[in-house]
């Protein structure tokens, strides 16, 4: 198993640097927008965060279009199914590496915040559980694109799963604004993600290779 | 020991191998007693499958024309040997009796055949009664 | 008891609408060195990529080391040495990475007979895949398989693209092999000459049947072609089965038969030809009789 992650990682080596930059880009933003603004100013934090919404979530489909359509193109799994794995362990495998390049982006973002918060608490009194909520939501949606772009790509072109990503995301982000970051949205997004995983897995396991 | 596999034959493989092996010993290049190559060198040196080897070995030592000693390998057999000659016999009538077919069929005579079997005879240096050998 | 490594029964598979297979049954015991024939497009490949679970079959079941087929654990994968058709590999790869990659999805490596296999191949390590000759990927390909030291081994037109030394140096290989025993080995081939070499038992695939399929040795002895004169015309019927071939020419009918007895001697004796001579075969005229594809009686005039 660990060959397998060690292959995919080598292979989409590129996606693990852009969320490596990525994150650090969007660490210095939130340092010196933390340094250079008032407290008050949190339709900036929601201003910044929507094109940075954007592009995770396009970062996210990408690499699951990415990692199936490589197999795909070359083969991979032909090759991969005549030594000791079986379809499952490939599966679980890429969808291992996925996670990880996700949490890439959004652990060291997530850690920054919470020590951020810690040195910058604000007056205003807001539950102290809201940093990991976001995490957790933001998380939860970069993986749904993500098993979207592993489930359509598959078997069909590259284009379809990324608009598909896009429209995603236009819907998830004003349920988010209108919603918040409640139970309903984690809820909604697991569910989506089951039933995408299954679906890929069914697919994964029969499709001739 | 050299051999040539020929594929475009209409004898099976090991058939073949018994051919040449035969041939050989006809012609004095294996002498009595003399080792032959075991299946293993064979097969490796003709690219062979060793079964196919061990299946013309195991005819030519059913017709008594090689014996297989355990742990040593298969040596020519002495051909003087009487419980080969019944199979020999056997063997040898079936072969002039499919030549005879053949001549027929071609509409070659009798003393035009005869003829060229003695060319063949001479060839082989056949010994000229049973015990004396020439060549 | 059944000691099959490889049970094909009643396979069939359309592709597309379009019947490729129809109704397969093998059985290849273990130690059987088996040479799987058939012409371009006759089924072999699929037929080899359903027994490793590459594809499925529309009907029928095909098992490996008594699993089925649809089923493979990574462990039988990893007891079962394959080289695919056309030798793709993992093309973008380097030939060093793909050979970490194989060793570290492996059962067992004999890293000794690896070497060697590199070393008289010189293959080198630091190219890419894609950069290769085709006859350098086989035998990269063929020496991934064989060091894994598998009980079965499933080569799907092993010798594209080798040339004469490198082919007799797989020949060399394959009888390695043999020699070691228990070593069961099924291989599709179109170099009729190597599969003589090698193989014990014979399968030739046409029109989706398996028309042949017996020891290498009694093929021979089985399929007869006969050139048959009749005093009168030919007959248009011998009430004679198993007929793969019959073409008739006044009084003249050259007809190849499978499974020849002294029955159908026999049979055809009652027709009283006035000659009856046998066409010496090779294998390859053989094959070519079996794969023909008409083999309804031809009358000409």
């Amino acid at each position: 198993m660990f060959t397998l992650i060690k292959r995919e990682i080598q292979d989409h080596l590129v996606y693990f640097l852009g969320a490596a930059i990525l994150s650090a880009i969007l660490i210095t933003l939130l340092v010196s927008a933390m340094y250079h603004t008032e407290a008050g100013d949190s339709p900036v934090f929601i201003g910044l965060s929507i094109p940075v919404i954007v592009v995770l979530i396009i970062g996210c489909t990408a690499m699951g279009v990415s990692q199936m359509y490589t197999d795909r193109s070359r083969k991979i799994s032909t090759f991969l199914s005549s030594l000791l794995v079986t379809r499952g362990r490939i599966l679980i495998a890429r969808i291992i590496t996925g996670t990880l390049a996700i949490l890439t982006v959004l652990l060291p973002l997530t850690i920054t915040g919470m020590v951020l918060w810690r040195l910058f608490a604000p007056p205003i009194p807001i539950y102290s559980g809201l940093i990991f909520d976001i995490f957790v939501v933001t998380f939860l949606m970069g993986f749904a694109c993500y098993c979207l772009g592993l489930q359509t790509s598959w078997t069909s072109s590259r284009i379809t799963p990324t608009l598909g990503g896009l429209v995603l995301t236009c819907i998830l982000v004003p349920l988010i604004l209108v919603k918040g970051f409640g139970l309903h949205i984690k809820v909604i997004l697991v569910l989506f993600i089951v039933a995408s995983l299954i679906r890929t897995w069914q697919r994964f396991k029969t499709t001739a290779l | 020991m050299q051999f040539r596999i020929d594929n475009a034959s209409d004898r099976p493989v090991y058939q073949q191998i018994i051919g040449q092996i035969k041939r050989d010993i006809a012609l004095g290049r294996l002498i009595k007693d003399e080792k032959l190559p075991t299946v293993r060198q064979l097969a490796r040196q003709l690219a062979i499958n060793p079964n196919t080897i061990a299946k013309a070995y195991r005819q030519l030592e059913q017709e008594g024309i090689i014996v297989t000693k355990p742990g040593a390998g298969a040596f020519v057999a002495d051909l003087d040997s009487s419980l080969s000659r019944a199979v020999r016999k056997k063997l040898l009538s079936e072969e002039l009796e499919r030549i005879a077919v053949e001549a027929y069929h071609m509409q070659i005579d009798k003393e035009t055949l005869s003829g060229w079997f003695n060319n063949a005879i001479e060839k082989f240096n056949l010994s000229t009664k049973k015990g004396q050998t020439n060549g | 008891m059944d000691d099959s490594v490889i049970k094909v029964e009643n396979l069939v598979k359309y592709f597309d609408g379009r019947c490729v297979l129809d109704g397969i049954n093998l059985n290849v015991p273990r130690g059987c060195i088996y040479g799987l024939l058939g012409r371009n497009g006759s089924g072999k490949t699929t037929t080899v990529r359903i027994l490793l679970g590459l594809d499925s079959p529309t009907r029928g079941q095909t098992f490996l080391l008594d699993t089925k087929s649809t089923n493979l654990s990574a462990k039988v994968h990893g007891r079962i040495g394959y080289t695919a058709e056309g030798h793709n590999l993992i093309q973008n790869y380097k030939v060093s990475r793909l050979i970490k990659l194989c060793k570290d999805l492996s059962l067992q490596w004999n890293d000794e007979f690896f070497s060697h296999l590199i070393e008289t191949f010189r293959l080198p390590a630091d190219r890419r895949v894609r950069e290769l000759s085709i006859g350098m990927r086989a035998q990269l390909n063929l020496s991934l398989a064989m060091a894994i030291d598998p009980e079965l081994l499933i080569l799907d037109d092993p010798t594209l693209g080798l040339d004469t030394v490198a082919r007799r140096q797989f020949l060399e290989l394959a009888i390695e092999l043999i020699q070691q025993q228990g070593k069961t080995i099924l291989f599709c081939s179109h170099i009729l000459s190597d599969v003589e070499r090698i193989a014990d038992r014979i399968g030739i695939l046409a029109a989706g049947k398996l028309v042949v399929d017996c020891p290498l040795e009694e093929l021979k002895k089985r399929v007869k072609k006969l050139r048959v004169i009749f005093p009168e015309s030919a007959p248009a019927n011998l009430y004679l089965t198993e007929i793969i071939n019959q073409q008739i020419q006044g009084r003249e009918m050259v007809i190849t038969v499978a499974n020849w007895n002294q029955q159908k001697q026999t049979v055809l004796e009652t027709f009283k030809p006035s000659s009856c001579t046998e066409i010496p075969m090779s294998l390859e005229d053989i094959f070519i009789e079996c794969t023909k594809p008409n083999p309804v009686p031809d009358t000409d005039g």
